[in-house]
C-alpha cells in the first residue's frame, strides 16, 4: 500500500485557495482527500467543491416529532391518568396546541444544537492537524496524498501562492 | 490581508481623499472599511483583557448592591413572608409580575436584533448581533427571579415541573401559568444555545490567541473547533434553523404572557389584541435597551469604536421610531374598542387609568413612549447622538416599566366587585428585589464583557467580504453579494 502524508497548505487569500483545489484534483487528488479550514465561513461553490453533507436538518425534525409527541402526551395523556374535570369537559383543545407548540420548538432546537455536537464529533480535545493562523483569517488545504505525490503537490501549492506548505502534526488546540 | 472582499484595496487610504464620496461611505459604514482578521481579533481580544481599577470599582458596587437589594431583602422576605410586598387585597400580582413582564420584554430585543434581521440579511446587525443575544440571556435570568420571588416558597418550584409528585396531581397544562413555564423555558434555553453557536468560532478564536487560564477555559469552551468545511456548514445549518425557529418563540413567550390577563374576565385585560400588543410592547422596550447597551459598550470598551459607529446609532433609532409608531397603534387599538364597549366596569377602569392617583403614571407612559421618540427620533443628526439616544432609550424603557405598572397592580384596583375596589397600590420589598435585578443584569454584563467576545468577528468579516462598492457613472454604490 502506497504511504499517504499529510500536508497542510496556508493561503492569505480566497482566490489561491480555489486554484489550489483544481490544482490538486489536476494532480489526481481528489476532494475527498482534501480539507477546506478557515477562519470564515467560505462556502463550498466558492471553491468549487461538492457540498457537505449535513445531517442537523434530520435531527432537526426528528426533535420537532419527538418534542410534539411529548407535547400531546403532556396536554392529553397526562389529563387521562389524573383527571381534572373542568367545564363537564376532560380537555379542550386551544390550550393543548400550545403546549404542542412550545414542545415541538423546545424539543427541535435542542436536536439542531445537539446535531451540530455529532455531526463536528464536538466536543474533540484530541491533538490535531491545525495552525492559528487560520483563526487570523488564513485559509488552509489539508491535503492527504500519496508520499510519491508530496513533492509535487508541495511545488504546485507554493507555486500557485502559498504562505506556507508544510508536513500537518496534529498538536494540542 | 487575509479574506478581503478584493473590490477594497484602497480601504485604509481615505486620508488623500478626505471629501471623496467612496471615502465618506468607508468612514461610515464598518462593512466597507475592513481590516485584516488578525488586527479584528486582537482589538476584540484587548477590549476583553483591558481592565481598568474604575471597572473593579463599579463591578463591586453593584456585587454589593446585588447581595443586599436582591439577596438580602429576598431572603428577608422567605424569612417574613410575602405580606412584606405590596400583594394585598386587590392588588394580588403587585409588582413582581410587572417586573417579570419588564424583564421578558427587555429580552425580546436579542432575538428580534439577531435573528428576525439575520432572517431578512440586515447587514448592520452584525457588530452587535452578541452584545443583543447576550441581552436575552440574562434579562430572562431576571425575569426568572422574579417569578421565583413571587412564588413565596420557592423551594416547591418544582411543583411546576410536569413530574409525579406527593400531591399525587400533575400540573394543569390548560392554565396560562403553565403556558407561562414552558414558553420562557423553552425562549431561555433556546437563546442560549442560539447565543453559544455562533461564538463557537470566536472562542477558537480566543482560544488561539491566549494564555494561562484563559487558554485553559476558551480551550474547553471552543469544542475543538477548527473551521473545517464541515463545521462551517453544520454550523451554518443550526443557525439558520435558529433563526426562523427562534422567531415564533419569541413571538409565542410575550403573546403568552399577555394571555396571563386575556384570559380573564377582568375589565382592562379581557382584550383579543393583547397578544400583538404585548409583543410590540417587549420590542418597544427591548430595542430601545439594545440602543443603550450599544452606546455604553462603544463608548466604555477599547477599540468599540471601530466595530460600532454612528450608522448603528441611526439604524437602531430608526427601529426605535417605527416600533415606537407600532406600539402606539395597538395601544389605541386596545384603548379605543375598550372605550367605545360601554362597559360601565371599563369605563371606571380606564377613568381611574387617567385622573385616579397614578393618572400621571399614565401619561408619563405616552410621553415617554410616544411623544418624545416622535419628537426626537425623526432627526438623523439626533440619532446619531448618543446621549440624546441613550436618553431617549431610557425613558422609552421608564415608560414601558410605566405600561406594565397600569396594566398590572393599578388596573386590579378596579374589577366587577366594587366592595373590592382599591385606590392606592403601596409597593413594598419588591422595590429593592428589582433594584437588585438592574444591579445584577449590569453586572453579569460587564463580567461577560471580560470573557466573551462581545463582537462575532467572524460574522464581520463574513459581511466585510460580501460588501465592495461599484461606481455607477460617477456615483460609488455600496453593493452586496449573497455569500451564503
Amino acid at each position: 500500500m502506497t504511504e499517504k502524508n499529510l500536508l497542510l497548505a496556508i493561503f492569505e487569500d480566497i482566490d489561491p485557495a480555489a486554484h489550489a483545489v483544481d490544482k490538486l484534483r489536476e494532480l489526481g487528488v481528489t476532494d475527498e482527500h482534501v480539507t477546506v479550514i478557515s477562519g470564515t465561513p467560505i462556502t463550498e461553490a466558492m471553491l468549487g467543491r461538492k457540498p457537505q453533507w449535513s445531517n442537523v436538518t434530520r435531527f432537526a425534525l426528528g426533535g420537532a416529532f419527538v418534542g410534539l409527541c411529548v407535547g400531546i402526551f403532556l396536554a392529553y395523556g397526562t389529563p387521562q391518568l389524573y383527571p381534572i374535570v373542568v367545564n363537564a369537559r376532560w380537555i379542550g383543545v386551544p390550550p393543548t396546541i400550545v403546549v404542542m407548540f412550545e414542545l415541538t420548538m423546545l424539543l427541535m432546537l435542542i436536536s439542531t444544537f445537539l446535531g451540530v455536537f455529532l455531526d463536528s464529533r464536538f466536543p474533540n480535545y484530541t491533538p490535531t492537524e491545525y495552525v492559528p493562523e487560520i483563526s487570523d483569517g488564513r485559509i488552509a488545504l489539508l491535503i492527504e496524498c500519496g508520499g510519491e505525490l508530496e513533492a509535487a503537490v508541495e511545488a504546485a501549492m507554493k507555486s500557485i501562492g502559498a504562505e506556507s506548505v508544510k508536513r500537518a502534526q496534529a498538536e494540542a488546540l | 490581508m487575509a479574506i478581503s472582499a478584493s473590490a477594497l484595496p484602497h480601504a485604509h487610504a481615505e486620508s488623500h481623499a478626505h471629501h471623496d464620496h467612496e471615502a465618506e461611505l468607508r468612514r461610515e459604514h464598518l462593512m466597507l472599511d475592513p481590516k485584516p482578521r488578525g488586527e479584528m481579533n486582537a482589538m476584540v481580544m484587548e477590549s476583553m483583557t483591558t481592565t481598568s481599577w474604575k471597572f473593579w470599582v463599579v463591578a463591586g458596587i453593584l456585587a454589593l448592591i446585588v447581595a443586599v437589594a436582591l439577596f438580602g431583602a429576598w431572603g428577608y422576605m422567605i424569612s417574613e413572608g410575602l405580606y412584606l410586598s405590596g400583594k394585598n387585597r386587590p392588588g394580588y400580582w403587585s409588582l413582581f409580575l410587572v417586573h417579570t413582564v419588564f424583564w421578558v420584554g427587555i429580552s425580546h430585543a436579542g432575538t428580534f436584533v439577531s435573528a428576525l434581521l439575520r432572517v431578512f440579511k440586515v447587514e448592520f446587525r452584525r457588530p452587535f448581533t452578541r452584545a443583543a443575544e447576550l441581552m436575552t440571556t440574562f434579562a430572562l435570568a431576571q425575569a426568572g427571579i422574579q417569578i421565583f420571588a413571587h412564588m413565596g416558597r420557592v423551594w416547591l418550584a418544582y411543583w411546576m415541573f410536569p413530574i409525579p409528585n406527593q400531591r399525587q396531581l400533575w400540573v394543569n397544562f390548560q392554565s396560562p401559568l403553565m403556558w407561562d413555564f414552558l414558553a420562557i423555558n423553552t425562549y431561555l434555553l433556546a437563546s442560549t444555545m442560539y447565543l453559544f453557536l455562533p461564538l463557537i468560532p470566536d472562542l477558537a478564536m480566543a482560544r488561539d490567541r491566549s494564555t494561562g487560564w484563559r487558554k485553559s477555559v476558551y480551550r474547553i469552551l471552543a469544542l475543538g473547533f477548527r473551521g473545517t468545511e464541515a463545521e462551517w456548514t453544520h454550523l451554518r445549518i443550526a443557525l439558520n434553523i435558529f433563526a426562523f425557529a427562534i422567531l415564533p418563540v419569541m413571538f409565542s413567550v410575550h403573546t403568552i404572557v399577555s394571555w396571563d390577563f386575556a384570559v380573564a374576565m377582568r375589565p382592562g385585560w379581557s382584550s383579543t389584541i393583547f397578544g400583538p400588543y404585548f409583543v410590540i410592547g417587549a420590542l418597544q422596550s427591548g430595542v430601545a435597551a439594545v440602543g443603550m447597551v450599544v452606546i455604553v459598550i462603544r463608548y466604555t470598551m477599547k477599540h468599540m469604536d471601530y466595530f460600532i459607529r454612528k450608522e448603528h446609532f441611526d439604524a437602531i433609532g430608526k427601529l426605535m421610531l417605527v416600533i415606537s409608531m407600532g406600539w402606539a397603534y395597538f395601544f389605541f387599538n386596545d384603548y379605543m374598542i375598550q372605550w367605545y364597549g360601554g362597559d360601565s366596569f371599563t369605563d371606571a377602569l380606564l377613568h381611574f387609568h387617567e385622573a385616579g392617583p397614578g393618572g400621571w403614571i399614565w401619561f408619563m407612559m405616552l410621553i415617554t413612549n410616544v411623544a418624545i421618540p416622535w419628537l426626537v427620533l425623526w432627526n438623523r443628526a439626533w440619532r446619531r447622538n448618543p446621549v440624546i439616544l441613550f436618553s431617549v432609550g431610557l425613558l422609552i424603557n421608564v415608560g414601558m416599566w410605566a405600561e406594565r405598572y397600569i396594566i398590572v397592580p393599578v388596573s386590579l384596583q378596579i374589577n366587577r366587585m366594587p366592595f373590592l375596589w382599591g385606590q392606592d397600590f403601596r409597593p413594598g420589598i419588591e422595590v429593592p428585589i428589582f433594584i437588585g435585578t438592574v444591579a445584577f443584569f449590569i453586572l453579569l454584563y460587564m463580567l461577560a464583557s471580560r470573557f466573551l467576545p462581545l463582537v462575532p468577528v467572524w460574522e464581520v468579516q463574513e459581511g466585510q467580504m460580501a460588501h465592495s462598492i461599484r461606481k455607477y457613472g460617477k456615483e460609488p454604490v455600496v453593493t452586496v453579494a449573497e455569500l451564503e
